[in-house]
């Protein structure tokens, strides 16, 4: 009896297992053809480009158009696949954190999207880090660098080449409320930070919240804090973040301290909304277009969300928040957008060199959408400024060329979660000091900063 | 008869599983003592070996203590008072109620959502001025009550602790729940004829008898309460400033955001060691009590 069992049971697990190893023999010779298979396909796949069918994948960081076709997701692939009839644009749109993590690791496991966005310099995602890992592809073979502006492509370089393409500049600002500042009485943009706090404490005593900034979304401290440090720190001394990398100086540096000391004025003197800590910036975009605040420091990418209509109807109106001492001319805080790059591991390497050239050739219908659906200022030649608000503080820069860029692009990546994150404590009411936000960004940089 | 090859060929099924196991399980968290003596930062594939630089560094700064402080603290809630909730809950669950069906199942609600859905309306909720909660006490005439729950950094960690508690209250009164219907009739009635009260019949009688439900439940919330990450991350990013920093989301910040993969790593053996610690000590005093119980 129990032989006949045994019996049994053995050859039922004999056969068990003779299936489980046939099944991994299966899966293995399958994977081994897949992987003999790809090499094959994929070199002529370029030359090819004309007749199999290819699927290039597209990684981009940034939020679906709230109305019609979002570009990057709707019109691009479209557009792509009128030209290129076998060519299938896979696109992904991530938040921004989401899109950091989730680039890096595709990138590391070898698995990387064939675009993605690339940040200019040394910001998260940048594009000296990018190139300097191998991971984009060194475009300077393509033809329409001299269409660009030299500023964009050299924010985007490595060792003198190119290696993403600039959707254009952005400029950090104020947005206003161009009522509530008539009703309170401010007929003048103010010019200087005396008179931007005289302006803030008319509307305070007019009744009106001056300035909204959702600050539980800590980033947005980033775009009160460059625009003052473009007039408080680098105008005395533009290679500041040079020096800064030889260690000749550091972020505890006097210039830097007033800077965290302006922006802390504002909250001390309670003309930030009270507690912003516990507001989202989606929260306080919407208080701005609903008419409760007169302004809300943050760049030009976020037009779209402040021209949505609002509780009521008002005008808008976009300055550069004045860090300047009166009588010091005003700085703006511009910078190069993000762009599309190139992975440089790729399969369909220039298949998407094609893509680009067509891209960007500066006449074909996938330029007109893109720079038909482009928030930011173009960088291309040519093209002319679409949003008229933008218009005065352009126009000064391009005039004056008074502007400096925004500050993390010369910090590694951390530096500012350091910033914000110290600075919460100032808007939180706990007695760190501007110099405590000063060293806790200087030990970062250094424990960061490789050379 | 011939058990002795059985059990041989038997070993040879394990190792399918056994190298899955060991590739996708073992040899990663071997990797992550070798990043944690590392510069790595995720992404450039060349790093170097510092040392123990990230121990050192880790040690020295101020987040290794406060997330392990914070999640200390939101262990030790979760586990204190979500447990008793929970069992006053099943208590009154278990009790002769009309519509007792719908409470059970009201109570459950709240675990079937995933934990983005719960923390985002959960922040509105707290909202300063015009969530819920603001609008509510303005409503019944409460008013110079700061509302600002998530923006505080005396009130944001236990605000998001009230979170985690209300979404897992059900879990816990369920089992707790469970517990109850095995309680004996007969002891009950035993305890009654000598006399016992209901104080003393839920003290003597009910409490011992749950003594597996309880084991289960704490084991959970501590084992819950120290892998704390999705409320500080969907609500308040770790802030305001740092404050509502768990170890996990600090590693998390660390690796992701400062691009400190090695430093990360160190954080992650460092709260390793400490979990297991933590697990060690409540699983030797839950299973000498419940042998005794």
């Amino acid at each position: 009896m129990k032989t006949w069992k045994s019996k049994i049971a053995g050859v039922t697990l004999a056969s068990l297992f003779a299936v489980a190893l046939s099944a991994c023999g299966n899966s293995n010779s399958n994977s081994n053809s897949d992987a003999s298979a790809s090499p094959s396909a994929a070199s002529p796949a370029a030359s090819a480009a004309n007749a199999d069918p290819v699927t290039l994948t597209m990684l981009v960081s940034g939020a679906k158009a709230a109305e019609g076709a979002d570009f990057e997701l709707d019109t691009l692939p479209k557009l792509v696949k009128e030209k290129f009839p076998n060519v299938t644009l896979e696109v992904q749109k991530l938040p921004d954190e989401q899109y950091y993590t989730s680039v890096k690791a595709k990138l590391a496991a070898g698995e990387g999207p064939d675009i993605f966005l690339v940040f200019p310099k040394l910001a998260n995602m940048g594009a000296i880090e990018v190139a300097k890992a191998g991971y984009a592809a060194d475009l300077s073979g393509l033809s329409f660098w001299d269409k660009v502006s030299k500023a964009a492509a050299s924010d985007m370089s490595y060792e003198g080449k190119p290696y993403a393409v600039a959707k254009g500049m952005d400029i950090l600002g104020t947005y206003y409320n161009k009522d509530l500042f008539a009703k309170a009485g401010v007929t003048e943009l103010p010019k200087d930070w005396p008179s931007f706090l005289a302006a803030a404490d008319k509307l305070k005593a007019a009744g009106i919240t001056p300035i909204v900034m959702g600050d539980k979304d800590p980033w947005v401290v980033q775009f009160g804090m460059y625009q003052l440090a473009a007039n408080t720190v680098y105008p005395t001394d533009p290679e500041f973040d040079n020096k800064l990398q030889t260690g000749e100086t550091a972020l505890t540096d006097a210039k830097w301290v007033e800077t965290v000391n302006q922006y802390k004025e504002l909250y001390d003197k309670g003309y930030v909304v009270k507690g912003s800590l516990g507001m989202a910036s989606a929260q306080a975009s919407q208080q701005f277009i609903d008419g409760k605040a007169a302004m809300i420091f943050t760049g030009t990418w976020d037009l779209p969300g402040l021209a949505a209509k609002g509780a009521v109807d008002f005008e808008r109106g976009f300055f550069s928040l004045p860090g300047n001492k009166s009588g010091e001319p005003l700085y703006a805080s511009a910078s190069t957008a993000a762009g599309y790059a190139l992975n440089a591991n790729s399969k369909h390497l220039d298949l998407g060199k094609q893509i680009f050239e067509y891209l960007y050739d500066g006449q074909s219908p996938l330029f007109q959408a893109w720079v038909d659906s482009n928030p930011s200022i173009s960088v291309y030649n040519g093209v002319e400024l679409k949003n008229e608000i933008f218009k005065d503080v352009l126009s000064e820069i391009q005039s004056t060329g008074n502007a400096f860029y925004f500050s993390n692009q010369m910090w590694p990546a951390g530096v500012s979660d350091v910033m914000q994150s110290k600075f919460a404590e100032i808007i939180g009411g706990k007695k760190t000091t501007a110099e405590d936000v000063t060293k806790a960004m200087q030990d970062k940089y250094k424990e960061l900063n490789k050379g | 008869m011939n058990s002795a090859v059985m059990r041989k060929t038997m070993y040879y099924f394990v190792l399918p599983a056994l190298l899955f196991y060991c590739l996708f399980w073992i040899i990663p968290i071997l990797k992550l003592f070798q990043y944690s003596v590392t510069d790595y930062n995720g992404y450039v594939q060349k790093f170097n070996y510092v040392g123990f630089d990230n121990f050192k560094n880790l040690f020295q700064s101020e987040i290794l203590g406060l997330s392990i402080k914070n999640t200390l603290i939101y262990t030790f809630i979760t586990v204190v008072l979500g447990n008793i909730i929970a069992l006053a809950l099943a208590f009154l669950l278990n009790a002769n109620i009309r519509a007792k069906g719908f409470y059970r199942s009201a109570f459950y609600i709240p675990t079937l959502f995933s934990a983005i859905v719960v923390g985002f309306i959960w922040s509105y909720v707290y909202m300063p001025d015009e969530g819920l909660i603001a609008s509510f006490l303005n409503k019944i005439g409460i008013t110079g009550f700061d509302t600002n729950f998530l923006g505080s950094y005396s009130k944001a960690l236990y605000s998001i602790i009230a979170v985690d508690i209300w979404k897992n209250i059900g879990t816990s009164t369920i089992i707790f729940l469970a517990g109850l219907q095995t309680v004996p009739h007969d002891l009950i009635e035993a305890g009654k004829i000598d006399g016992a009260g209901r104080w003393k019949l839920v003290r003597f009688i009910k409490i011992p008898m749950l003594a597996t439900s309880i084991t289960i439940n704490v084991t959970l919330s501590v084992i819950n309460g120290l892998k704390a990450f999705d409320y500080p991350f969907i609500m308040t990013n770790g802030g305001p400033g740092t404050s509502t920093n768990t170890l996990i989301f600090a590693m998390y910040k660390m690796a992701f955001t400062d691009q400190q993969f090695g430093k990360a790593s160190a954080l992650g053996i460092i709260s390793f060691a400490l979990i297991i610690a933590i697990t060690a000590i409540f699983v030797f005093t839950l299973n000498r009590r419940e042998v005794s119980a």
